[in-house]
């Protein structure tokens, strides 16, 4: 089987598992009858339609040419979405100047090859500029350290 | 001229400093992340919803419309000097644009395209006007079965006439309306699908879910190419057309706008397909066809032209119907549910201000697209040297502190990086996420309309069949679903006869 193919069938897997469940948990909502649909009616037709479409791409796994293979630059994606929820974590206990600084520098530093006196202007200037628009400009209570 | 007054009304919102300002910033921004490969104006949009929670809802509006058309005067620039469109709805115009670039024409490719993007949206507002209140009117009588297979049908076009594989994108459209399903069932209060979580019990907002697949996702996606050098841009010359070259493009420019117009209204049309209709029909239309391909100058105006007339009518089913007719147009969608807006058949009488307000700015909009393009076209291909090494993290910060603020709400963050992660490996499967996200936005008025109707008709299914207008919609459907297999199969029927005959 191509990587491809293996790539199609898998990404057809994943949604048919997930369409048998949420079909399994909608039964035990109630389905009511047709005259009076109960709450669980609605996402088991949808949940049995994706399931359906489900199976019929994991049996037409041929490739369509809209695959792409992951590469190593997948390393540099799992970075990213890894910092992002660092960031999350860290927002609202050490407020966002800290993590927003550290996310500039990885991402120009660390994943962008920027050189440095680049990164430190971009970081400073970025990190101060969201300050304005958000806080002092949008007026939104952000956590935040700085007081101006 | 009764009908005229609360269109003339409609100028003087426009007027206003504020939506002046607004419509302004819109555009710009359109223009700029036109040039800029990587985010597309569906996922700007996304990115910057929680932004507007903060401004006024006609100004909030005229700047996302004016985000969307001006996307698509930016998208040229990239497609003509570097083969690398900005926006799907410019593939095409990279065909000629870029072979008129190497024959050092790129300033006259530009200009046309500026002009006919012009022209073509003018065209469309005018339509715009004359044909929204009419399709308003005649919605206002629609019940709950008009809408469900009006939602219907709106999700299946996109599916079946959207670029990618149909049955992927049916299969996201079914992911986006299991997720809508997520939380409070809508009439009887029952939590459903949340696995217990508090945060769950009111749904996942809209803005998170196109934030994550669009915006999110569409960032991880460019992270693969963060660190490829840019390629160098050509040489612009001078961006206004000759006489000769406008008189070549008249006949393209014109068509290009009905074409446009009428294939932007249409669910599932919009932009990128009116686009490409527009690039066959000049090339038939061409007496010299052999020219398409190697720098005609029709190949860039007709479809310019008729990318920015689509991109202007399918406000009309969003904001006379309630129906989104693409991706973008679902985000719009969302951004006026933020402001206390529902579209639909009422809001021309209901909210007139709001509705010829957004309607006229965009009279404005062009004029000021107009004049980047043409005499500021300089800064902008300046701007194309921006790396993405730099632009991505400023991105992802506007979009993590954005989502944020809806609600201040860590959790949030959370669900939508995940989102964004779904998004990333969607797109590395070949799954679009515009159907899912449009399917989403229907989702709770499909489910709705469609209990509705099950209680009017008493549970009988052929109930939908008794209602003249819902009868001729499932028919639609019914056709798109049914005649696109039966073709192919007919065709692979005769290539396999032609075969044999040929052994």
């Amino acid at each position: 089987m191509s990587y491809e193919r293996r790539l199609n069938v898998v990404a057809a897997l994943v949604p048919l598992v997930i369409g048998v469940a949420a079909a399994i948990m909608s039964w035990n909502l109630g389905v009511g009858s047709l005259s009076a649909p109960g709450p669980g009616m609605w996402p088991l037709v949808v949940s049995v339609a994706m399931v359906i479409t489900a199976a019929v791409l994991v049996l037409q796994s041929r490739p369509r040419g809209d695959e792409e293979r992951f590469t190593k630059d997948v390393v540099t994606v799992a970075i990213a979405a890894a910092s992002l929820i660092g960031y999350a974590f860290l927002f609202e206990l050490v407020g966002f100047e800290v993590p927003t600084i550290a996310l500039l520098v990885l991402w120009l530093k660390g994943l962008g090859r920027e050189s440095w006196p680049v990164t430190a202007v971009v970081s400073v200037v970025a990190t101060a500029a969201l300050y304005l628009l958000f806080i002092t400009g949008l007026g939104v209570s952000l956590p935040h350290i700085i007081q101006l | 001229m009764d009908f005229l007054s609360p269109v003339i009304a409609g100028f003087g919102v426009v007027f206003q400093p504020e939506n002046l300002f607004y419509c302004l910033l819109g555009v710009t921004l359109g223009m700029l992340i036109g040039v800029l490969p990587g985010l597309g104006p569906a996922a700007t949009i996304a990115v910057l919803l929680p932004i507007t929670y903060n401004i006024e809802p006609t100004a909030a509006i005229i700047m996302l419309a004016g985000i969307f058309y001006g996307a698509q005067y930016g998208g040229t620039i990239t497609s003509v000097l570097l083969r690398l469109p900005g926006e799907a709805s410019s593939v095409v115009t990279a065909i000629d644009g870029h072979a008129l670039a190497r024959q050092g024409r790129a300033g006259s490719a530009l200009g046309i395209a500026a002009i006919g993007s012009f022209i073509g949206g003018t065209v469309a507002i005018i339509g715009l006007t004359f044909v929204a209140p009419l399709v308003a009117g005649f919605a206002l009588d629609f019940g709950p079965s008009e809408y469900t297979a009006l939602a219907l049908l709106g999700i299946l076009l996109i599916t079946t006439l959207g670029t990618g594989s149909p049955l992927k994108s049916i299969l996201m459209a079914t992911v986006g309306l299991l997720l809508a399903t997520i939380g409070q069932d809508p009439l009887e209060g029952v939590s459903r699908l949340t696995f217990g979580v508090d945060q769950l019990l009111d749904g996942i907002d809209f803005v998170i879910v196109a934030m994550g697949l669009f915006g999110v996702g569409e960032i991880l996606y460019n992270l693969e190419s963060l660190r490829k050098p840019a390629e160098p841009a050509a040489a612009v010359g001078s961006v206004y057309p000759s006489r000769a070259e406008l008189r070549e493009s008249k006949g393209a420019i014109t068509r290009g706008s009905v074409l446009g117009f009428l294939l932007g209204i249409l669910p599932g049309g919009g932009a990128t397909m009116s686009s490409m209709v527009a690039y066959a029909v000049e090339k038939r239309a061409s007496k010299q066809p052999e020219k398409f391909g190697k720098g005609a100058i029709q190949g860039v105006a007709g479809p310019e032209t008729a990318n920015n007339a689509a991109a202007t009518s399918s406000f009309i089913p969003l904001l006379t119907l309630g129906i989104p007719a693409n991706a973008t147009m679902a985000i719009m969608f969302g951004a006026l549910l933020i402001q206390g807006i529902t579209p639909g058949p009422a809001l021309v009488a209901e909210k007139p201000d709001l509705f010829w307000g957004v309607v006229n700015s965009m009279y404005v909009g062009n004029l000021l697209l107009l004049a980047m393009s043409m005499p500021l076209i300089g800064v902008f291909v300046r701007i194309l040297r921006v790396r993405q090494a730099i632009l991505a993290p400023l991105t992802i910060l506007v979009t993590m502190i954005g989502v944020y603020t809806v609600r201040m709400s860590v959790f949030d963050m959370f669900i939508m990086v995940g989102l964004g992660v779904v998004g990333y490996l969607m797109k590395k499967a070949g799954f679009e996420p515009g159907p899912l996200v449009l399917a989403f936005v229907l989702g709770g008025l499909l489910e709705s309309s469609f209990r509705r109707s099950m209680r009017i008709f008493g549970g009988d299914v052929t109930g939908f069949l008794t209602q003249p207008i819902t009868a001729t919609l499932l028919a639609v459907i019914v056709l798109i679903v049914v005649v696109p297999p039966v073709l192919r199969l007919s065709k692979r029927k005769r290539q396999r006869q032609e075969e044999n005959v040929a052994a």
